[in-house]
């Protein structure tokens, strides 16, 4: 199957749909890509743009020439002679590409030109067509037979090449080691898969969104799409914005090689703003810059307090006070990018839309699952509310020959399906005793984040079966370790053992397993004990020699890894960042409480950080229970078995486990002794029941709907 | 003398991590009978001139520290031996000139209140070094021994003798880390023997001076 990507080539709309429509109708005879305004080619005199290219295993790679106009006098072949000597000299620098000292495969290069009506100076050697007919004569003959070159060569164009992994495993001795396993992983090239294609190069104006959970490379996706734009339309002003401020130092990065690719030069950062949504007194933000721009207070994360107590919602609550305030927003950029939108409320992206001038380009992609708080995304109309006349501002659509305007990644490329589908399983809390924990409203979720019914129909009060497979969770991920080698489940009696197996394996990890530092992660879920409770383990390590640290509570913000340490994370620090073996301690934690939503979610996150292995520790009764919830993901081979629940049981859901704010903990920690206190003396006798007022009695019984 | 150092140094950085005050931290090392910092060797930084943001950074990048501290202040504990006599140390303690992460996006400090010191929007951060250098000797503008506030280049106020690195450490916990010292009272106990003879001069000792026991 042919994908067609269409890319921005608004100089040329008529003769470019044309094409596509041309492939769209040959799309099932051929294996590859057409893109259409793509690629742009970094040459000493800047970017270079391609009209259309195709690559497919069955004819190799051929790019087109589009005309637009009537004109045929142009010299068409000397614009072929360019764009052939453009692409060879990019191909040429890749030796995968080479044979001796010429490039392995052949460049085809083909005008199309629908408006002339005919070719003046026609010539075999560059081919140049007026109708479809023509082009279909001239493709039907091509074969290519050096299929083996494809894969690598989608990479180059994708220019993903420069990305894979940097970090050296020649100190690796061992192939069997996990270190070598990294090794062989790092080494398999990766390519874009279509959807991922679409989202990087289409983009209409108005509103895009593209969802796709954890580890589907929207991070590399949107970095991608900003250097394009960016390289196509460098006048634009562009904003990247996030909620993870880690997140600023890789987009920075990924920009940066990306414009690389398309232009020879580094970008214009004048152009390109890359914000965290709040940012700080003196570090720019989004927010900070809006409260300045259109002159209302600014309130940091202690002035924040004032206007909530609820934790988590700080900035839903400044967002909104700056957008009542706000009576006329001043439009400042071109296009938008929000990542991990789920961390954000409406409002916040109220704002973004407002602050984009008229063609109102906003990207916002995010991970439903991955939010650390049980707020869900509302539908675009809702978020993005209506005009005066009722009607929605945004509506999402996707269009057959359209670029599209809402793209689900449905591909997981960082966990394997064991780790992915006991995620879920014990996020849902679909194996807990007692009833599930959360459920997504819309069942339709399941099939975009990638899931196939196995059993069903996929509705309220029916017994279904969800798993994933080898389309969605590619199987490399999975086969270069056993299964109880990807994931395992540790209880412990107590925290000193728990400490002894942690700072043990890792010892183990780095001496005998061949990893590095940074491929260790040790994630603690509350938030509120990450710095005390890893004490403990930090201290066991430095004694023996392995030095560690805690992320991100040091003074820089925006990084990660540092050097020779391993790294001990709290949840919030650990969101958006990956390492190959991932400890996650005291995972008892998210077994069960006040908040569960919260706590599933935390142990949703903290167990999809992992791209090879996954240790989940924890001690005494929680740890035993939460263990054999996954005990239940791997006996039903990692297939979910549920009964969806219904509306009336979703609602029970969300507040039964939903966030609270501190007073509402206290008051229902009171009351809840209070009960304690009172059935105690009833037990035992030192409270008779016919003692109690009556009517209290009674009141209670109708309260509690007794 | 160099072991016990040494050792006091480990067990600071040990306790400083098993109490969550220490995010990172390097190994000391002892080379040529010197206590340095691993991987660095030069005992007083040539930073002369720059501007105290700068400093920092640059110390921080360049893991030169013992200790990096949750709020992100940089300490450093380095002696320097001749045939076995103390010849030199300086003891610093730098204050991250940016305490904004953690006055603004303190959610994760605020929850615990061993930060309450750090987190206050009044304080301002100064950085704190204790010198030995009778080498430079001179009668009340040189004391051998001497605390310098803030960079001041004249600053330095006599102290009574060369002190360890456990009295140095009391000395930043009790007054910048109070709550926390106090919290983990049991397990921050560093024993502040003094190991070296008074080398305050009659002159220094009328003016104002720190002595310790």
């Amino acid at each position: 199957m042919l994908n067609i990507v269409r890319g921005d080539l608004k100089n040329k709309p008529v003769s470019s749909k044309q094409l596509a429509n041309f492939f769209e109708s040959i799309k099932s005879d051929l294996n590859g890509t057409l893109y259409i305004g793509y690629p742009i080619i970094g040459t000493s005199k800047g970017g270079f743009q391609i009209d259309a290219l195709l690559i497919t295993r069955e004819k190799g790679l051929i790019a087109f020439h589009i005309e637009e106009g009537i004109d045929n006098n142009i010299d068409y072949k000397d614009i072929q002679d360019e764009i052939y000597t453009k692409i060879n000299s990019k191909l040429l620098q890749y030796k995968e590409l080479t044979q001796k000292r010429q490039l392995a495969i052949n460049i085809s290069i083909a005008t199309f030109a629908p408006a002339w009506t005919i070719v003046i100076e026609k010539d075999d050697e560059y081919p140049c067509f007026i109708n479809t007919s023509q082009l279909n004569q001239f493709l039907i003959p091509i074969s290519w037979d050096k299929k083996e070159y494809y894969e690598f060569l989608l990479s180059v164009l994708q220019s993903i090449t420069t990305i894979r992994k940097n970090k050296s495993r020649a100190y690796v001795k061992k192939d069997n080691s996990r270190g070598g396993t990294l090794k062989n992983l790092e080494e398999s090239i990766a390519n874009l898969d279509r959807q991922q294609s679409s989202a990087v190069i289409e983009t209409a104006d108005g509103v895009q969104r593209i969802r796709g959970l954890a580890g589907s490379g929207k991070t590399i996706i949107l970095a991608l799409k900003v250097a394009y734009l960016h390289s196509k339309h460098p006048n634009w002003l562009i904003g990247v914005t996030f909620n993870t401020r880690s997140l600023k130092d890789q987009f920075k990065n990924f920009i940066r090689i990306f414009t690389y690719e398309h232009i020879n030069e580094e970008p214009n950062w004048d152009n390109i703003d890359i914000l965290h949504a709040w940012g700080t007194n003196s570090s720019q933000g989004i927010y900070f810059n809006l409260c300045k721009d259109h002159d209302v207070e600014y309130l940091d994360f202690r002035d924040s307090k004032r206007l909530t107590s609820i934790y988590g919602q700080e900035f839903d609550a400044v967002c909104q006070k700056a957008l009542n305030e706000i009576k006329k927003f001043t439009p400042k950029y071109d296009l938008i990018v929000i990542d991990e939108a789920q961390d954000f409320s409406k409002d916040f992206l109220r704002i973004c839309y407002h602050i984009l001038k008229n063609k109102k380009r906003l990207v916002y992609a995010y991970d439903e699952l991955q939010s650390l708080s049980t707020k869900t995304m509302d539908s675009p109309e809702i978020i993005f509310g209506n005009d005066e006349n009722d009607i929605p501002l945004v509506k999402l659509k996707n269009e057959a020959d359209q670029p599209k305007a809402d793209i689900v990644l449905d591909t997981c490329y960082r966990n394997s399906l064991e780790i992915l589908t006991s995620a879920h399983a014990l996020g849902f809390g679909i194996y807990r005793d007692q009833s599930l924990v959360q459920m997504f409203d819309h069942e339709q979720l399941w099939e975009d984040i990638g899931y196939k019914i196995y059993e069903g129909p996929l509705e309220p009060n029916v017994q279904v079966e969800l798993g994933r497979d080898t389309t969605t969770s590619p199987q490399f991920l999975s086969n270069h370790s056993s299964v109880d080698d990807l994931i395992s489940f540790k209880t412990f009696n107590d925290n000193s053992e728990q400490v002894k197996y942690v700072v043990d394996s890792i010892i183990k990890n780095i001496e005998e397993d061949e990893l590095k530092f940074d491929d260790i992660m040790v994630i603690n879920p509350n938030p509120l004990t990450t710095k005390s409770v890893v004490g403990a383990f930090r201290e066991k390590l430095f004694e023996y020699g392995f030095n560690s640290n805690l992320a991100g509570v040091s003074t820089s913000p925006d990084t990660f890894y540092t050097g020779e340490a391993i790294t001990f994370t709290g949840i919030y620090r650990a969101k958006g960042n990956e390492a190959s073996m991932v400890y996650i301690i005291n995972a008892q934690y998210c077994y069960e409480g006040m908040e569960l939503s919260k706590k599933r979610n935390i142990l949703f996150t903290a167990m999809t950080r992992s791209k090879a292995w996954l240790r989940v520790c924890g001690c005494g009764e929680g740890m035993k229970s939460l263990s054999q919830e996954f005990d239940r993901v791997k006996k039903n081979n990692f297939k979910l078995k549920f009964r969806y629940p219904t509306k009336d049981e979703r609602a029970h859901m969300n507040i039964v486990n939903r966030d609270m704010s501190l007073e509402e903990k206290n008051i229902l920690q009171k009351n809840t002794k209070n009960i304690d206190v009172l059935l105690e003396d009833l037990k035992s006798g030192k409270t008779k029941k016919e003692d109690l007022p009556k009517k209290q009695i009674d009141e209670l019984k109708t309260y509690l709907g007794l | 003398m160099i072991n016990t150092l040494y050792t006091q140094i480990l067990n600071i950085t040990s306790k400083l991590i098993l109490t969550g005050l220490s995010v990172q931290q390097n190994y000391p090392s002892i080379k040529e009978g010197s206590i340095y910092i691993s991987g660095n060797k030069n005992l007083s930084v040539a930073l002369k001139n720059i501007s105290y943001d700068k400093i920092y950074s640059i110390l921080e990048e360049e893991n030169n520290y013992n200790i990096k501290m949750i709020d992100g202040a940089l300490i450093q504990l380095m002696y320097s031996f001749e045939n076995n006599v103390l010849k030199k140390y300086r003891l610093a303690f730098f204050p991250s000139p940016n305490l904004e992460e953690f006055q603004n996006n303190s959610e994760i400090y605020e929850m615990d209140e061993i930060y309450a010191d750090i987190i206050d929007k009044n304080i301002i951060t100064t950085p704190i070094r204790f010198d030995y250098d009778p080498e430079n000797y001179s009668s009340i503008d040189h004391p051998k021994s001497h605390l310098t506030i803030g960079q001041y280049t004249n600053c330095r106020i006599p102290v009574y003798a060369p002190i360890t690195p456990n009295i140095f450490i009391n000395f930043i916990l009790r007054n910048f880390y109070n709550t926390a010292f106090i919290k983990f009272t049991e397990t921050l106990n560093f024993k502040s023997s003094a190991l070296f003879e008074n080398c305050i001069d009659d002159k220094e000792k009328k003016i104002l001076y720190l002595a310790s026991c």
